[in-house]
């Protein structure tokens, strides 16, 4: 087994949520303004429901999502939903990579920077690729106490600071809630990332519960955050293009040591670093199992192929998000939230197993 | 040890050395002899755009000392920061920029033609003061000042947070300015900055030729810098100005004041007696309530009061109980007070500065009555006064 039930609980504790600390909640002020907290709840349950599924997925077979396809449909068509796959997990990298570009290139740098200040984050990314899906657990290992220290002392420090009547009045923009959730989709794929942890995780005794229990205390953390930014940022909200880095400065306890919480932004952007390479991991090994091959190739070609994008896409991040989150959130509903309900319905025995077999099975 | 081991920890040690490499900022070190680090920016209205005077921290050995340098009559910010660094061969940093200064003619019109420079990218750290001046800002920023060179610094003390917490100043950051701005009223304040001239001789400024750099060389003549004046604004336009006395009376019941000095006049045996008076705030509450359609702004002030001094000799025994302030005081402190705080409202409510937030209450608490009144709100409004003052026993 290349994960345990441990592992995916913190990624959905404590790493997953980090991603949603940057632009999304400026995002999300400027379609949802201060009910942003539902737009985001409605992302939360549509994301956790997706990931019950896949959870329940995984205590009825321990079968992988490629081998149930290959028990329903066949072995060209289990491929074909894999390529179709690694492209998708390929595609949603890279709002967040341009995202993480921005964000370390503006709150860690004075003057702007070359570009080749970011890449070697493709090198570190390349080496999570080759190594396959063990390194997204022992990933979440590191980054759940990264995550637990850091993010609850930014949040301290953010706490205080802002006017939370700001939030009300509640449901006072109408469609925005609806919009603002759908144009989140994009930060909501973990749903996809479940559904290819089956057959690789040992599932045990009470999972189910660990794993949702953690992914409702990432959603709590998440939703806790959102409510500090808008009541510190109300009207000028949609300005804060790096949230994580904006909330904790105006703590005045520190004023006299400078910006302290920089220090805690530093540590969470190597947990950021971890969640970037999850999709990239999981585009590789569904390359690596639709065409039964080693890790190494596919690593070079998937990241290569990022880092063109990238340097084509530099200066075009608006242009990007504006596309994936307005016009191709439909994409992100189907792969992460819809699929994951679809593979229910999936016959989980072995059709050329007779009866009796399937029994002892 | 075989070849793909050895790969994989040259490979985990080539992603550290990264790493460490990319966290670290070196690739992105500045050179300090190509960058000014701007401490303070000065906006004044030009004939034909704006005039930009930037206060640059000049490193020198044991100290450091002030350039001013002054851009005239530049198209916009951006057009101002390209000639600075064209001027000067400098290319200004303004993430150290700790002060934006406004001058009078600049807050005539919308200052945030200018100022929304500052938001775009974030380029200046939206904890920095926010202040307008009488008078030119280029001259209040160029003035000597009494602490040292840097003229930044002095205002900065002036506007601290100590000070807004003592009620002196209103003092104000980018951040909640642009909020007011861009909020329900469009209506904001900012500390009104006044050069004094000392008892040693007059406020000095630089050459004021334009883009000539001076750097701030001790003379006799200093400036003290006064805040205690705040200026009103609507839709990013100065409309009106709180004296020092509204504007103490505007801390007490609106911002983290908590602890401030100020005056009552009594009558004693037929005599005025002034009493100066320390105030511990101890509650303060604003609340928009509804009678009809009109809204009602609710101020609760409570504060424990002591005698700090009298301008008339006192007995041993009042010297001694400096706690304790006669029933009189209180009550014409409260008066006093309500009266003050009553003129900054009603002198707001006038010029159409919703400066207690009544827009922003109404829209939050009664979304309904908002919807109807819009920003009638501000007019329709009345203030009723809830003001106690206590004293130690």
């Amino acid at each position: 087994m290349k994960l345990c039930v441990r592992q995916i609980c913190f990624l959905f504790a404590a790493v997953l949520p980090v991603t949603r600390l940057l632009v999304y909640p400026a995002t999300l002020s400027f379609w949802a303004k201060n009910d942003l907290l539902f737009a985001a709840g409605m992302s939360f349950v549509l994301e956790g429901a997706a990931v019950a599924a896949a959870v329940f997925l995984a205590s009825r077979t321990q079968k992988t999502f490629f081998e149930l396809l290959e028990s329903n449909f066949g072995k060209t068509a289990a491929r074909a939903v894999y390529l179709l796959f690694a492209l998708f997990f390929a595609f949603s990298a890279f709002l967040p990579i341009l995202e993480q570009r921005g964000f370390v290139l503006q709150v860690f740098y004075e003057n702007l920077p070359s570009f080749l200040s970011f890449l070697p984050v493709f090198l570190v990314s390349l080496y999570a690729c080759a190594k396959g899906l063990r390194s997204i657990g022992r990933a979440a290992d590191i980054a759940l106490p990264v995550s637990a220290v850091c993010f609850v002392i930014l949040f301290l420090m953010a706490v205080t600071e802002g006017d939370y009547t700001a939030l009300l009045p509640l449901f006072g923009t109408g469609t925005g809630i609806l919009r603002g959730g759908a144009f989140g989709l994009p930060w909501y794929t973990g749903g996809a990332y479940m559904l290819f942890f089956l057959g690789n995780f040992r599932y045990e005794r009470g999972a189910a519960g660990k794993i949702l229990l953690s992914y409702a205390i990432g959603a709590a953390a998440v939703l806790a955050f959102l409510a500090a930014f808008y009541a510190i940022f109300s009207d000028i909200a949609l300005l804060q293009q790096n949230a994580l880095a904006h909330v904790s400065k105006y703590a005045t306890a520190f004023t006299s040591l400078g910006r302290v919480d920089l220090f805690f932004v530093f540590a969470l952007t190597l947990v950021l670093l971890f969640a970037l390479c999850i999709p990239l991991q999981l585009s590789v090994h569904c390359v690596c199992t639709a065409l039964s091959c080693k890790t190494a190739l596919p690593a070079l070609a998937v990241n290569a192929l990022l880092l063109v994008l990238t340097l084509v896409f530099n200066q075009s991040y608006l242009e990007i998000q504006t596309l994936m989150t307005q016009k191709l959130w439909v994409v992100y509903a189907c792969f992460a939230l819809i699929l994951p309900y679809v593979a229910l319905f999936l016959r989980r025995k072995d059709r050329a197993l007779p009866c009796r077999q399937r029994r002892e099975a | 040890m075989n070849a793909a081991k050895l790969f994989v920890r040259l490979a985990a040690f080539g992603a550290a050395f990264l790493l460490l490499l990319f966290f670290s900022n070196d690739f992105g070190l500045i050179d300090i002899q190509k960058t000014s680090i701007v401490t303070a920016v000065a906006i004044d209205a030009g004939e034909e755009g704006v005039d930009v005077t930037v206060q640059i921290a000049v490193p020198k050995s044991g100290a450091t000392t002030a350039g001013n340098v002054t851009v005239k009559n530049a198209p916009t910010m951006v057009d101002a920061i390209a000639e600075l660094n064209l001027k000067t061969g400098w290319y200004p940093t303004l993430v150290h920029c700790r002060l934006i200064l406004l001058g009078e003619d600049a807050a005539k019109t919308d200052v945030f033609r200018n100022i929304d420079y500052f938001l775009r990218s974030q380029f200046v750290e939206d904890t920095c003061l926010v202040a307008v001046c009488r008078g030119s800002a280029e001259k209040a920023l160029t003035a000597q000042s009494p602490v040292g060179d840097m003229t930044y610094a002095a205002i900065e003390k002036v506007l601290s947070s100590e000070a807004q917490q003592t009620g002196l100043v209103s003092v104000n950051i980018l951040r909640d300015f642009a909020k007011g701005y861009y909020g329900a009223a469009g209506s904001g304040f900012l500390p009104l900055l006044t050069v004094r001239e000392d008892a040693e001789g007059g406020a000095t400024t630089s050459s004021g030729a334009s883009e000539s750099a001076s750097s701030g060389s001790p003379s006799d003549g200093k400036a003290v810098f006064d805040a205690s004046e705040t200026a009103l604004f609507v839709r990013g336009k100065q409309v009106e100005t709180l004296n020092a006395e509204e504007t103490l009376a505007f801390n007490l019941a609106d911002t983290d004041t908590d602890f401030a000095y100020g005056n009552v006049t009594v009558g004693e045996k037929g005599e005025p007696v002034i009493y100066s008076l320390r105030m511990k705030i101890t509650k303060k509450l604003i609340t928009v309530r509804t009678e009809g359609d009109l809204p009602v702004l609710h101020f609760t002030v409570r504060a424990r009061a002591q005698v700090a001094d009298v301008n008339r000799a006192g007995s041993p025994l009042e010297v001694a109980q400096s706690s304790i302030v006669p029933e009189n005081v209180l009550r014409a402190a409260e008066e006093t007070f309500r009266t003050k705080l009553s003129d900054a409202f009603y002198k707001a409510q006038k010029s159409g500065c919703d400066l207690f937030g009544v827009c922003d209450r109404l829209q939050r608490f009664h979304p309904a009555l908002w919807k109807k009144l819009g920003t009638d709100a501000l007019t329709a409004a009345k203030p009723v006064c809830d003001i106690k003052f206590d004293t130690l026993h």
